[in-house]
């Protein structure tokens, strides 16, 4: 599992928010956001999914590979590094399958 | 590129597309071609730059294209005239606080070098009030004024004729931002005798991004803001006197102004159909608000922009659902204007649709189907 980030506009105001194209769907992902808040939504043309935790919200449509996060505008940094380790950890898990 | 079905386009207020039909060919053209200057600018070449001024100056309404100064976007203009109009430390310009961050940016650097900064606030449509504005001249005797023509927060168009008439009562001059306006409401700079203004080409003018520029009145002479390279008088220390050049330095961007011509030409083939356009923007945001939506209503002239929220549904969460569930693309949060918020009461921010003259019946009911679906989602 690889994934890749890119910082999104985005015009409010403190707001700090990542797109992150992974090699999962949204739906996949979820497996791995257990002790999560998820809340999925199927009453739209594409479903779409949130999952919180703490400061972090990770959101997206369930059939696809792109989610968007929205970092807290005061420790966006920390909550950055401490999600894409994350990321790395699953990534090390996916390749040892 | 995010991977589109069939993509519902409203943030023309943003950036137009599509462009003009001949624009992109245009642009590929060019490109093709050999640079324009390859003679040295001789008689026999086609200058794109001089066939684009002589367009906009019949659509800004003045008689003399060579006032008008290309750059890459409205944003280069406004550098260009705030920061090389001759203010100096205790002087005041008055502005309001609709304006675009592309002005607001640099007023606050101007209050750092000693100029008083007055913000009139604009009323919930977006729109200055006379009254207001004729009062704050009387007040602080601005040297300069500088106004948005329309929101792009609400679309509101101002009053230009009659509060331009105000300023140059009390002696000011107006700087004038169209970027909202040129390619959809008339533009007439001469008659409202506006002193600057500022363009962009890749809104309602259906031209490519990377073109805009400033139009300066004859007589009044700004500092170059950006000093280079102009081809000519090269044994100059500074930039030349004559316009353009003197705020032209540097290689300009040639194929996008190939675009923005054959735009231009093309705008000029097809006169936008401001009825339609009107109706199309008005069903929408009464479908809007049937729905339950709080929207921004500003009445009287305004182009075709409609911002509003959702009660209860964050509309960063909308709009990423408007987006990615159903393709339809527009803007969200402050629209680069943060200081209009409070007087809308929208301090939060809002979603933005603008529609542009090749929105269809068809998509403004999707939209509002969409709205709906987010509404009954129990989102």
């Amino acid at each position: 599992m690889t994934w890749r980030c890119k910082k999104v506009e985005n015009c409010f105001a403190g707001a700090s928010t990542y797109e992150y194209e992974l090699p999962v769907t949204g739906q996949e992902l979820l497996a791995f956001l257990e002790g999560w808040e998820i809340r999925e939504n199927h009453k739209f043309r594409r479903p779409v999914f949130s999952a919180k935790q703490g400061p972090l919200e990770i959101k997206g449509i369930l059939a696809a590979h792109v989610v968007k996060v929205n970092y807290p505008a005061d420790t966006w940094k920390e909550e950055k590094e401490r999600l894409e380790r994350w990321l790395e950890q699953i990534k090390q898990i996916e390749q040892k399958k | 590129m995010r991977d589109y079905n069939h993509p519902i386009y409203m943030n023309n207020a943003a950036t137009s597309w599509p462009k003009a039909p001949g624009v992109a060919e245009a642009v590929a053209e060019a490109l093709r071609a050999m640079p324009g200057e390859t003679n040295r600018g001789g008689v026999a070449d086609f200058d794109v730059f001089s066939e684009v001024r002589a367009e906009l100056a019949k659509l800004m309404g003045v008689d003399r294209p060579s006032q008008i100064a290309l750059g890459c976007n409205s944003t280069w203009g406004l550098n260009q005239a705030i920061f090389g109009y001759p203010l100096e430390p205790g002087d005041t310009v008055l502005s309001t606080t609709a304006e675009h961050n592309a002005v607001l940016r640099p007023l606050y650097l101007l209050e750092q070098r000693g100029i008083r900064v007055v913000k009139l606030p604009v009323d919930e449509a977006g729109r200055v009030r006379t009254s207001e504005w004729e009062q704050a001249l009387l007040e602080h005797h601005p040297k300069l004024c500088i106004l948005i023509h329309a929101s792009n927060v609400t679309g509101a168009v101002n009053d230009v004729p009659v509060l331009s008439e105000a300023a140059k009562s009390a002696g000011a001059d107006l700087l004038l931002d169209v970027s909202q306006t040129l390619g959809c409401i008339p533009v007439r700079l001469s008659e409202w005798k506006v002193d600057l203004a500022v363009f962009t080409g890749h809104k309602y003018l259906l031209g490519p991004q990377g073109t805009g520029g400033v139009y300066v009145r004859e007589g009044l002479k700004l500092r170059p803001h950006i000093v280079g390279g102009t081809g000519v008088m090269s044994d100059l220390k500074e930039m030349p006197e004559e316009m353009p050049l003197r705020l032209e330095a540097g290689t300009g961007n040639e194929p996008s102004y190939h675009g923005l011509l054959a735009a231009l030409r093309w705008n000029r083939e097809h006169p936008l159909d401001m009825e339609s356009l009107v109706r199309r923007t008005r069903e929408l945001s009464k479908g809007l608000e049937k729905l339950g939506c709080k929207v921004i209503v500003p009445g009287g002239l305004s182009t075709p922009v409609i911002s509003f929220v959702i009660p209860g549904i964050p509309s960063a969460d909308a709009a990423d659902i408007l987006t990615g569930s159903y393709d339809i693309v527009l803007r969200t949060g402050l629209h680069c204007a943060p200081e209009i918020m409070e007087d809308i009461g929208m301090k939060g921010g809002t979603m933005r649709l603008s529609l542009s003259r090749f929105t269809t019946e068809e998509e403004v009911e999707q939209v509002l189907c969409a709205v709906r679906d987010i509404l009954e989602s129990g989102l």
